[in-house]
Parts: C-alpha cells; structure tokens; sequence
C-alpha cells in the first residue's frame, strides 16, 4: 500500500445513541457538533477534517443505531454511509459499561469486512460501577485496536488517534445455523460481484428483511433477482415462526454474551455519596426544597383563582404555609424511608423522584415555574426591555440613557455607579442617516421606519427582542437536556401524548418547540413514524407559543389577572389535546411503540451547556434573522403598496362580527404571522387604547391571545413545515390551522359572553 | 390409545396444518420418514383419527382433539426444558419428542401451571391451551409471566417474547432485550422502567405484557 493510498480514506463515527459519538467527533474535528444527554440528538450526518491524522481526513458522524437494519429515518442514515462505496475507517463508539450493546454492532460490522477501531467510551463509568473490562483480551480476541477513552474529559483521545490508521477488520465469525446460513449462501451467489459491499452482511441484511435495502439495490441488480431473493427469505422463514432478523438477532446477542463473559470483570459494589452529603441532602435539602415547593404551588394555585377569593391576604399565606410544611414532612419522610436506606448516589435518588408516579408532577410544575421565571421574567421582561429600548431604540427619538448600578435584595438598596448617555444605536442610525437623506426619503424608510424599518424592527426585533429570550432559553433547556431530566419527563408524559397520537420520545420537540417551533420542527425527525411526525408538526404550528411569544402573553395576561391566563393555558391545553386526538383518529397509521433508553441522571457540565447554547443561538441568528428581514421587507412593501389595509380590510368583518374585537386589532393578526409576539404586542396596545379611562377589557384581550397563539407561529416556522412535510403537507396544515384558530376564538368569545 | 409412531403422525400431521391449511397425502409420507408409511396412515383412517380423500387427508374430530394433547405436551414440554432446565437447544427438541409420549394429563397440568400456562414453545409455535389455562387464577404468581405483572423491584428474566408486531421485536432485540437477559423492574407508572444491565429503558404497557419473564 503506497502513501498516497493510505490518505484515501474517510472515517466514520458509528454506535449506539447517547454514547458519546458528537463529543469524539468534537475531539478529532475540532468541529463542535450537539451534544447531549438525550439518545437521538443527532439526526444529520456531520462531517469535518481531522488534521492531526496523515494531514487531513475527513470524519462523518452518524446518528445513533442499535441495529444497522434501521428502523426509523435517523437510523437508516448510520447504515446508508456504510455502504457508500469508498473506503473508510470505522470508529465505533460503545459505553463501557453497556458492552453487551456495544458488540452487537461490532458483529455487524465485522460481517460487512470494514476495518473498526473500538472505542470503549465513559470509562469513568464503568468503574465507578465496580467493573471492569480487560481491554487487552478483547483486542486479542476481536483481533482490532481497542482504545479507552473518558472523551469528556479528553482521556484517551492521543491513544485515539494512534488508533485509527491502524484499524483492521473483527476477527468474529458468527454461525447462524444450518437453515439461516443455507439461506445466506443462497442470496451471495444472487449478489456476487454487483456491489462492493461484502455479500455475506448483504445477504444477512436482505434475509433480516431490510426494505430500504432493497429498493437501493433494485437498479443494480438483474430482474428477477429480488424476486429470487424473496423466494429464499420465504423459504428460510417458513421453518421459524419468528421473524428472521429476530431469530438472527438472538444468534448474534448469544454469541456476544458468550464474548462479554469472557471479557468482563464485574465486582458490583454500590457506588455511594460521602456520608456529609447525603447528610445535608436527606436532612435539609429535601425539606427545604420540597417545602418550597407546596408553598409555591399552593400560592400558584391561589393566584389562578385570585379573582374568585376575599382580599384578605393571610388566608392564602396561611393556607400555603400550611401546604408547604404537609408536603415538606410526606416528601423527607417518604424519601428518608425509600431511599436513605437503599443506599447509593443522590443522582440515582434524583433520577428515580423525577419519574415517581405522584411526586414527579409538582416537581415538574416547580420545574417549569422556575424556567418562567428565567425565561418569561428576566429574560423575556428585563432584558428584552433593556435591549428595545436603551441599547436598540428609537430612531428618531433619543432613549435617554440608562443607569448602572447593583441593587442588593435584602436590605432592598441600591447603590448608583453610573449613569451612561447612550442614546440607542437606532437613534444614532437616524442622525447618521439624516445628515444624508430626509426622512420621508424611501431608503431612510425602509431602514429605519418605526413600523416596518429593515434596521429600526428587522434587526432590533431579531437581535432585542427573540436573541435574549433564546438564548435563556436554551440555556435552560440546555440543563433539563443534559442532566437527564428530559427523557424521564418523557417517561411521565407517555400516556398523555399516546392519546393524541404520539408517544413519550415526542417530549423533545414539544418541549423544545416552548423555546422556537421553527427549530423544534427539525427535530420531529427523531420520531418513528410519519403519522407521529405529522401530528407533531401540526401541533407545534398550532398550540405550542414560542418562548418569544410567550414572554409577551403572559407578561400582558398576567397583569391583567391570574384568572384569564388560567383560562388561556386551559383554553391551549384542551386544544392541544383536542386536535392531537382528532389527527391520531383520522390519520392512517399504527400507533408506535414507546421504548426508549433512560440515560444515567448527571450533573449537567456548565461547560457543555454554555457551548451548546452558543451554538444553538448561532444556528437560530444564522437560520432566522434573514427570515426576520425577510418578512420585514414583506410588511413594508406591503404597507407601501396598500396590500395590508386591503388584508386589513377583507379581514375586519370576521374580527369585528365573529370576535368581537376592534377593527383596528385586525392589523395585529396579520403582523402576527410575521413577528408572533408583535401581533399580541399591537393587540394590546390597540386594546389599551380603544378601553380609555375603562381600562382593557379582559376578555376581548383574550379571545385576541388565544387566536394569535392558534396561528401559526410565524414565516419561518411555515418555511421549515415546507421542507420538513412538503409543500402539499404543510399548505393543507396552513388551511385548517387558519380557520380553525378564528372558530376557537368566536366559540371561547360566545362561551366568555355568557359569564 | 395410540402408540408412539401414531401419535408422530398425528403430531406431523397438526404442525403441517399450521404451516398450509391443506395437506396433500404425498408429501406428507415424504415427510414421515417411516417405512410402510401407507399402511400406518389407512390404520389411522380405520380408527377413525383421519380422513383420506383422494390425496388430500384430514384429521378428523376424533383425531384432531389427540393430535391437539400431543402438541400440547411436545411444546410445554420444550418450553420446560427451555426455561426451566435450562438445556441446550439440541438436547431440547429430542428430549421433548420422547415426553410428549409418556406425560398424563395430571402431569402436563402441573407443568402448564408452573410455567404460567404459557401461549407459545420456544420456536414460537401456539401451544394449545388446556382446562388448567382457563382456569388459570390470577391470584397464584405463576413462574413465567408477563412483564407487565412483575411487581417494582422484582428481578426476572427473560423467557420469551410474544407479540404480532415484527417491527417491535426488531427494536427490542436490537437494544439487546432478549431471551436469557436479567432485568429488573423499577417502576409501572407512569411507564415501565426496567434495568438491563446498565441501561435503563423505558416501555409502555403494551410492550410490556409482550415479554414473558420468570422471577429469579
């Protein structure tokens, strides 16, 4: 093999989901791919350029697979590179501690001939669990390089690297028995010399029952060939009454046992926290926490139906103190008796509370509170406030400065450092523009107009106004994603989501789609069947408000009453689970089995979370501000040609008669599509000003809230639903979404009217 | 009664009924691999187990409630060696030719109860069900039971797994939810938690009374 040779090939990353493969891709790029603590993030392949081997090779991520006969769209993206034809070196990434797992796919990979490297990842693990592997006895056998790594913290990368050119094929035969391997030979004579992928691990895949295999392989081979194919599969199967990739299956996992055994060292002791700790934990944490929470769930609770209770302050104080103790005493002495003696780590006991069947659903509304309160409140309140309208402002009148200064909580003071006399950038865009146009000129216009200005609300709404609240927002979701509580959220959720047609894994995208439903959209790709990818889709577009739009709404509801946001979240549940029902009944399709990997509960690393937030903020920026822009320019030109007074007026009839709302608001519903929050932002204002000196009538305010959260989210969320669904999908999905939001309001209208 | 080479053919003749509906005579004695194939078959049809017809035979009532006790044995007696003893596959299949001949009813009873009257041999093949299933009462926790009985904390392991759904025998064997794995039960609500290994997995009800497990 000459050098020139040796640099033609690529290497690929191959493994189970939630192994580590995006954090070794990361490693041998230097290119940052998601990571995540929560199997199937990846759904793209990812390719990048390790310099460090024989001076640039190209490297290709691949979703996480259990089986390289695929099961679902994410899963055939693994397999499909491997039968690329060029040549390649295959990392395989395994959790040290799931070998058994692991070796299933190595078997399939040493069928196919391909030259793997073993990677035993999260060694730390393995240990901290009392096991060991003897990494040198399974080289031995395997007869490959096998390398351990820790790939978090950069253990074993330089072992890695020496690794991969020396990659060689599995030394492992497995015999699958007279009737299979008669089958077997049978279809290598039909494939012999038409591909280049070994015909032995063609022929098992082809008798397992791979579809997407054969229609790939329909053009390369003569006419009758599959037919023949299928007649062997038949015949092969009909002396087993399981499935034959099931009876494959068993015959591989048996022979992986048998090597598992061989290699495996397990001295199974129970890792436990130091003694302090649980101390502290069990004994003032607990109560602590869970005092809080009764208290704050009872006050919650109380302020939802504040307008229904006396004035009097102390008896809801009273009444959630009292709560708050209750569920303090059951929750410390529950888990003092469950699980202080059962021993083991604190993330054990945390994994298990955040999927028990009754303490896991306050938790998670104390969870979800708590991420209002970062997102909704500060990020979505103060630092959008900060950002509009002293950073960004105005462009023709100055903001006025802002102070610095730290403010200490308890003793409630403030101390002023500072005050700085910047004006906001638009405003200094506008003196600027000023010196050379007027204006009433066009370009000063479409720049920097107040309502529809590229710069003034394109650029200022994107980058003011969606940046903070995504950006919190992630970092939140960042630490629910990492330290394992997503999946068990999951887990809980299961049974719900299966009424309306999909299943626990769905909680990804749907809670994602809290924080940007255009990008929660992409990820329905994780799901398994296309009817479950549809609803989620639909559903996304339909009732789930973004985190930019949610901010608003209930900063605007809420000021009004707790009641009417007890309404509106209502209101949106019911429709959620109404239309989710409805689509799981009309859509064809099984329903798909919930069967999903519960990754270990871990502290969250506050490095990965902030890398990852990075990332998914300048994916957002990348992908959306130019949609911003966009629909900017859309709403100018629109303004300037007189289309948004004709929608305008086309569309006043139906909110004046059927909504029973000002005309004037009809142009907050068209902005919507463009800018969500905007829309209810002008609502509001419009409703402000048509109550006067009466104030704003609550209940106009929310029949306007609930439509524009039923429309769909915005221009870019209907962009994606096209490339994700297809044009014809996603218009249909536009139709009914439309009307249906404006029948909602009237019927929430009627039935409000009758109060 | 019948003996042994007659009850084979009754055997044979249950199995290749399940296989096609219609059986054709010649490729029956093909399959029986016993000298003086034709006499033995007019014998059963003098007893009135079958019925010849041109090439075509048919069990009758008569023959069919035997043929059905036959299979009954031969497939619990599998699934005994299997899950209980513990035998090697090879061991298994000649074994239960021999006890499908020498089990009573009282026997097969006992063992259809202690295995907790399981609905298919280990090949997957139906095991007709017999009085005792029927009656099988909920309260006695039998042997092998579904998953979705297992109480939290029990630790069980897996026997066989049951189900119409190719596609979900596919995902749980790819994730190494097999025969022969140890599990254990961590929670039923909301979901089924189990522990496999070091991998928690999460499943839903209808996949877990799929999975037949026997407590260890």
């Amino acid at each position: 093999m000459s050098v020139a040779d040796i640099k033609t090939y690529k290497v690929a990353l191959v493994g189970n989901p939630n192994v580590g493969k995006s954090v070794i891709f990361g490693l041998l790029t230097g290119k940052y791919v998601t990571v995540s603590n929560y199997p199937g993030t990846t759904v793209e392949v990812s390719k990048g350029i390790c310099r460090g081997l024989d001076g640039g090779i190209e490297v290709v991520d691949t979703p996480g697979a259990n089986s390289l006969i695929p099961l679902s769209e994410d899963e055939s993206v693994a397999r499909d590179m491997l039968l690329e034809e060029y040549r390649k070196h295959i990392v395989q990434v395994a959790d040290a501690k799931n070998l058994r797992r692991g070796l299933l796919i190595t078997t399939q990979l040493a069928e196919m001939g391909l030259p793997v490297v073993l990677v035993l990842n999260m060694w730390d693990e393995l240990l901290d669990r009392g096991m060991n592997i003897d990494a040198d006895a399974l080289q031995g056998i395997l007869s490959i390089p096998v390398v351990k790594t820790i790939a978090t913290h950069r253990v074993g990368t330089g072992a890695l690297f020496h690794a991969i050119p020396i990659a060689k094929v599995p030394n492992l035969h497995i015999d699958y028995g007279r009737l299979i391997e008669e089958g077997i030979s049978g279809i290598q004579k039909i494939v012999q010399g038409k591909t280049t992928v070994n015909e032995r691990a063609l022929a098992v895949m082809l008798l397992s029952g791979d579809e997407t295999l054969e229609e790939k392989l329909r053009h390369k081979l003569a006419e009758d060939s599959l037919a023949e194919i299928q007649r062997i599969r038949g015949s092969v199967q009909s002396h087993f009454s399981n499935p034959l990739s099931y009876v494959i299956n068993i015959k591989r996992a048996n022979f992986v046992d048998a090597l598992v055994d061989r290699v495996t060292l397990t001295l199974r002791k129970e890792k436990e926290t130091h003694p302090v700790i649980r101390g502290i934990f069990f004994y003032f944490l607990v109560p602590l926490v869970s005092f809080f929470m009764g208290y704050k769930l009872t006050a919650l609770l109380m302020y939802l139906i504040s307008s229904r209770l006396p004035s009097d302050s102390m008896l809801s104080l009273i009444t959630s103190l009292a709560v708050g103790g209750i569920s303090s005493l059951w929750l410390s002495l529950y888990l003092f008796l469950r699980e202080y003696r059962a021993k083991g780590t604190i993330a054990e006991t945390l994994g298990r509370i955040t999927m028990h069947p009754v303490a896991a659903f306050p938790l998670l509304i104390i969870i979800l509170w708590i991420v209002y309160k970062i997102v909704g409140e500060f990020g979505a309140g103060r630092c959008v406030d900060f950002f509009e309208e002293k950073i960004f402002g105005s462009s023709l009148t100055p903001s006025g400065g802002f102070d610095l200064y730290v403010y200490i909580p308890f003793i409630k003071k403030t101390y002023l450092f500072t005050h700085i006399n910047f004006q906001g950038f638009n405003y200094y865009f506008g003196l600027f523009a000023q010196r050379v146009i007027s204006k009433d000129n066009l370009i000063f216009e479409l720049l920097l107009n107040e309502q529809s200005g590229l710069i003034r609300v394109g650029l200022t709404y994107a980058i003011a106004i969606v940046f903070p609240i995504v950006g919190f927002f992630f970092l939140a979701f960042g630490i629910m994603e990492d330290s394992g509580y997503l999946p068990r959220l999951a887990v809980m959720v299961d049974k719900i989501f299966k009424r309306i047609g999909l299943n626990g894994k769905a909680v990804l995208p749907m809670v994602l789609g809290l924080g940007c439903d255009t990008m929660a959209t992409l990820t329905t790709r994780i799901l398994n069947t296309k009817k479950e990818r549809i609803i989620a889709t639909l559903l996304l577009a339909l009732a789930i408000p973004c985190s930019a739009q949610l901010g608003v709404i209930s900063s605007v509801l809420g000021r009004v009453s707790g009641t009417y946001f007890a309404i509106y979240v209502f209101v949106i549940c019911t429709q959620l689970l109404f239309v989710g029902y409805l689509s799981s009944k009309v859509l064809p399709g099984a329903p798909s089995d919930f069967l999903m990997e519960i990754p270990p509960f871990r502290m969250p690393k506050l490095s990965n979370i902030f890398i990852k937030t990075f990332y998914r903020v300048h994916w957002f920026l990348k992908e959306a501000v130019p949609l911003f822009m966009l629909g900017t320019l859309a709403l100018f030109v629109a303004t300037k040609l007189g289309a948004l007074s004709f929608l305008e007026r086309i569309s006043a009839p139906i909110v004046r008669n059927f909504l029973g709302l000002p005309v004037e608001t009809a142009q907050g519903f068209i902005l919507g599509f463009l800018r969500r929050d905007y829309g209810a932002v002008s609502i509001f204002k419009t409703l402000e000003e048509k109550g006067g000196s009466a104030g704003i009538d609550p209940k106009q305010l929310l029949v306007s809230l609930v439509v524009i959260t039923l429309f769909i989210p915005c221009l870019a969320n209907f962009f994606v639903m096209i490339k994700e669904q297809g044009i014809k999908n996603a218009f249909f999905m536009f139709a009914f979404i439309l009307p249906y939001s404006l029948l909602i309001g009237g019927i929430l209208r009627f039935i409000l009217q009758r109060f | 009664m019948t003996e042994p080479s007659e009850e084979e053919i009754l055997e044979l003749i249950w199995t290749m009924e399940e296989e096609s509906k219609k059986i054709e005579k010649d490729s029956l004695i093909k399959r029986m691999h016993l000298p003086a194939a034709e006499e033995k078959l007019n014998a059963l049809a003098d007893e009135d187990f079958i019925t010849m017809e041109k090439n075509r035979v048919e069990l009758t009532k008569k023959g069919r409630v035997n043929a059905r006790l036959i299979i009954r044995r031969h497939r619990l007696a599998e699934r005994l060696l299997n899950d209980v003893l513990e035998v090697k596959e090879d061991v298994m299949d000649s074994s239960a030719c021999k006890f499908e001949h020498i089990l009573d009813e009282e026997v097969t009873t006992s063992i259809c109860t202690l295995l907790g009257h399981p609905v298919t041999c280990p090949h997957g093949k139906t095991i007709p069900s017999g009085e005792c299933c029927e009656k099988a009462n909920k309260e006695i926790r039998p042997v092998v039971m579904p998953l979705s009985e297992l109480r939290p904390g029990d630790t069980a392991k897996v026997s066989y797994i049951v189900t119409k759904y190719h596609g979900r025998l596919d995902r749980l064997s790819s994730m190494g939810l097999l025969p022969g794995v140890q599990i254990r039960l961590h929670q039923r609500q909301p979901t089924y938690v189990i522990q496999m290994g070091e991998t928690q997995i999460a499943l839903d009800t209808a996949i877990a009374r799929d999975i037949y497990v026997r407590l260890v």
